[in-house]
């Protein structure tokens, strides 16, 4: 090697080993730590490891995915929401007060602000910005929009505001006042800085383009940055009119592999997991510095059985099949706990789920009712979804579960694997026979889900499985009840009525396991697939 | 000028294989029997809805003329849309292509520093222990699933030692240097950020030994046998019977001309790890090509696999250019034509 080559060397060698030497534990986040001045550094932030590939926006108009949903929700207050886990009371946020008056033509909701309203940039929050945001979502016409549109039927001319701290929304009366409620807790029903996202507007894009990454909110946390496929970093916003969050900032980083998480999170690199499996939440059981949770999620899984097919259209034969599940096998051995047993079309959660859970394995009455249809030996496919179900475990491992409990009445099932879009596409020609999948609700309101379920001209769920019943009218009417203990009392006949004659076999709600340090407090996981970061401490 | 001409033939055929590959992939990202509307909108979607997205991908309109949609956008430097990112699918390739790039480097580095003086080793000390070794782990590095591999590392040099991190590109409170070429190290040599060098060097060594491992084992074991063969030639007797020393002859006389297979294994290997790394990528939350191919393939994004095939079409023939031009300078009977 000649003298040229080994100055080269050695001086590549001194680089490296320079910009090595000072590391003592590179494994741990804090020992390596060089705070960098936006992050605040590791005491003062939470870091919460997740598979976050489905974020595409953290626009309030345009977010629908799940990451997108929880950074938005931290970033935006609304004018009223769900405090917590409990989604059947609606507690004022932005809104101090409301007031829904029938009008004979329309439902006319009120809403007071609150006074001090502002936003993270100073800017004094008014009536003006509501109805600027709401009218935005529906030019936008995103993702979230349907539910604006569709589902509360608004139009932009529909928001008014009568005074700076008043705002009136204007629904026919074919849409439900209390769903709309229910709709606005939701990031949709974010209120953006009408002021600063105008001025940020390109080429008539409404701040679509800059709120994909940046925010501009009233919310107790700001983004700081957004790198993709890696990390979104939230401060905290110093104009927040409520209690200041106890941590500065929030990481939430982008750990697809839940090994990895599992690893990060024993080690203390991260404070909080998100997509842990039954494997990782076993292996963290009795570890020093760390605890596992789990919060409610709105989601169920189920069976749709297609009463165009024979003998489905029996409604003993549904019945039987409903009967012969071992409901508590899966939730217990199958899922590991990491499930509620519902079986009801509403999930547990939400204003008007039902707690009847009738059916578990009766094998005697489910050939009664067998026999009752003349049916003795029958043969249906039943299409699954490739990959894990919600809960952790393996759509194919339910299917032969399910293949196992019906064999036990002379119900012979082929199981038929596909991919969930393939499935989709089957299902909704109605061209399934039994089809497992799984439901969550667009808005957390019981109209959510009862519609879909019951309703077969909304060619959703109901349609999907052929099944059109007059029960329908009584979802439709029970929606627009807005009385609350009246309208419970109507989804309670309403879910009694397709738990027994309707198409479906709801196998379980899914619950969903997190893990975390020992220090960190004040967690609390909404359905809604959320939380408040603004109550978490460490 | 006959180097010249060498380069504008390889750069047709690159043009040539981006056509056929563009071509064949979206034809078969277009037969598959799933709807990326219904994959792309989810359950909840409506008819009207789903009628909308085609109408926007283009996807109620004849192949062939969807086909030409796309490369007439192609022509103009569009590679569309990403149906699931909603971003330029040119600006997604920007912002994974370069971690992926650097991960590549960093474990072929790791394959050549390792794998050809292990293949020499073993070649010399042919039929005792250190060429049993090595073609044990040459073996072992050949058959190991990477997924599990990456796992094993990851559990060994973060969980249970500590002396490496567990994922992504640089510390989490560490700033990432500022982006000249995308690739971290080398962007911070050229802004003198040490710190975010260190963290960045340190974040590259474990995903790096598991995406280069196999590609260690395929060097050394090339390595040794084209060493073999070399040793066994007149010229390297007549060289030791010229008294030459021993490290000369094996260096100069026989690796110079044994390198010559490995060149064009290195080649191959490097597009290999291009594409191999998405599961390294997945284990260590690297934020790179293979993660982003990987999540566009399962929401059938397919302007987005198109854009990732067409890079791919891209970069093997310029590896395998690489190894030409290498071949020139380690083979002079090469310029010879």
């Amino acid at each position: 090697m000649s003298i040229r080559h080994r100055s080269v060397v050695f001086a590549a060698a001194l680089l490296v080993a320079a910009a090595c030497a000072p590391a003592t534990s590179p494994g741990g986040a804090s020992a390596t730590a060089t705070p960098s001045a936006s992050a605040g550094g590791a005491a003062s932030t939470l870091v919460w490891y997740a598979d976050v590939s489905d974020l595409i926006s953290l626009d309030p108009a345009v977010a629908y995915e799940f990451s997108g949903v929880l950074l938005a929700h931290n970033v935006y207050e609304t004018l009223v929401k769900f405090e917590g886990a409990d989604l059947s009371t609606i507690k004022p946020s932005l809104a101090q007060s409301w007031d829904i008056k029938d009008s004979g033509a329309s439902w006319d909701v009120t809403f007071k602000l609150k006074s001090g309203g502002k936003f993270a940039s100073g800017n004094a929050l008014s009536a003006d910005d509501v109805v600027y945001s709401f009218q935005r979502a529906i030019k936008l016409n995103k993702s979230p929009a349907f539910l604006f549109t569709d589902i509360a039927q608004l139009k932009a001319e529909s928001i008014k505001a009568t005074d700076p701290s008043t705002v009136v929304v204007s629904l026919p009366k074919t849409a439900s006042p209390q769903g709309f409620l229910s709709i606005l807790t939701f990031t949709i029903g974010g209120i953006v800085d009408s002021k600063d996202v105008k001025a940020k507007e390109t080429g008539g894009d409404s701040g679509s383009g800059y709120l994909l990454d940046h925010s501009s909110g009233s919310g107790p946390y700001v983004v700081d940055h957004w790198t993709k496929n890696s990390e979104v970093l939230l401060k905290s916003n110093p104009n927040y009119s409520g209690t200041k969050p106890p941590l500065g900032g929030v990481l939430v980083k982008h750990v697809p592999e839940s090994t990895n998480q599992q690893f990060a999170l024993e080690r203390g690199d991260a404070d909080l997991a998100r997509n842990l499996g039954a494997q990782q939440i076993a292996a963290l059981q009795g570890k020093p510095g760390v605890a596992t949770t789990s919060g409610n999620s709105l989601q169920l899984v189920y069976v749709g059985m297609n009463v165009t097919v024979k003998p489905l259209d029996n409604v003993n034969v549904r019945e039987a099949l409903r009967t012969a599940v071992d409901y508590d096998g899966i939730v217990k051995d199958l899922l590991k706990g990491n499930a509620k047993k519902v079986q009801g079309i509403v999930p547990a959660g939400l204003a008007g789920y039902n707690e009847s859970t009738p059916f578990q394995a009766d094998v005697a009455k489910a050939q009664s009712l067998m026999k009752q249809a003349n049916q003795d030996k029958v043969t249906l496919e039943l299409l699954v979804p490739t990959g894990p179900a919600p809960g952790g475990v393996a759509w194919a491992d339910l299917a032969a579960k399910l293949q196992a409990d019906w064999a036990k009445i002379g119900v012979t099932v082929n199981i038929k694997q596909t991919t969930q879009a393939d499935l989709l596409t089957t299902y909704r020609a109605q061209k399934g026979q039994l089809v497992m999948i799984l439901w969550g609700p667009d808005f957390p309101d019981p109209d959510a889900n009862v519609g879909p379920f019951t309703d077969y001209k909304a060619k959703s769920i109901a349609y999907r499985n052929g099944w059109d019943d007059k029960i329908a009218d009584k979802g439709r009417e029970a929606a627009l009840i807005t009385d609350t203990s009246k309208r419970a009392a109507a989804y309670k006949d309403i879910t009694d009525y397709v738990l027994h004659n309707g198409p479906y076999v709801i196998l379980y709600q899914p619950t969903e396991p997190f893990g975390l340090r020992s220090n960190v407090k004040g967690f609390v996981w909404s359905p809604m697939d959320w939380t408040d970061f603004a109550s978490i401490s460490k | 000028m006959r180097f010249l001409g060498f380069l504008a033939r390889r750069v047709v055929g690159i043009v040539a294989v981006m056509i056929g590959v563009s071509v064949i992939t979206f034809a078969i990202s277009h037969v598959i029997p799933a709807d990326p509307a219904v994959a792309a909108l989810g359950d909840h979607a409506t008819a009207d809805q789903i009628t909308a997205f085609r109408a926007e991908y283009h996807l109620d309109r004849p192949l062939a003329e969807q086909y030409l949609t796309y490369v007439g956008g192609l022509l103009h430097g569009d590679l569309g849309r990403s149906i699931r990112t909603r971003r330029a699918v040119a600006d997604d390739l920007a912002d994974s292509f370069p971690a992926t790039l650097e991960l590549s480097f960093a474990a072929l580095l790791a394959a050549i520093a390792v794998g050809i003086p292990s293949g020499v080793w073993s070649a010399v000390f042919r039929g005792r222990l250190p060429d049993f070794v090595v073609r044990l782990l040459a073996l072992i590095g050949g058959s190991i699933p990477v997924f599990w591999l990456g796992l094993i590392v990851i559990g060994l040099g973060y969980y249970q030692l500590g002396w490496f991190p567990g994922g992504g590109r640089i510390d989490l409170f560490v700033d990432p240097p500022p982006t000249r070429t995308g690739l971290f190290v080398v962007d911070s040599l050229l802004t003198g950020d040490l710190t975010a060098l260190r963290s960045s060097l340190l974040h590259l060594v474990l995903p790096a030994l598991t995406l280069g491992y196999f590609s260690t084992a395929l060097i050394a074991r090339m390595t040794r046998s084209s060493m073999l063969e070399v040793l066994g030639q007149d010229y390297i007797r007549t060289a030791r019977a010229k008294g030459l020393r021993e490290r000369v002859v094996i260096f100069r006389h026989g690796l110079r001309n044994a390198l010559i297979p490995t060149v064009t294994i290195i080649g191959l290997t490097f597009g290999s790890l291009l594409s191999g790394a998405v599961l390294t990528e997945t284990i260590f939350s690297w934020p790179g090509l293979g993660r982003y191919a990987t999540a566009s393939a399962v929401s059938l994004d397919f302007p987005a696999v198109l854009g990732v095939t067409l890079l791919a079409a891209v970069v093997y023939p310029l590896a395998n250019l690489a190894v030409d031009v290498a071949y020139y300078w380690l083979d002079p009977r090469t310029q010879r034509g």
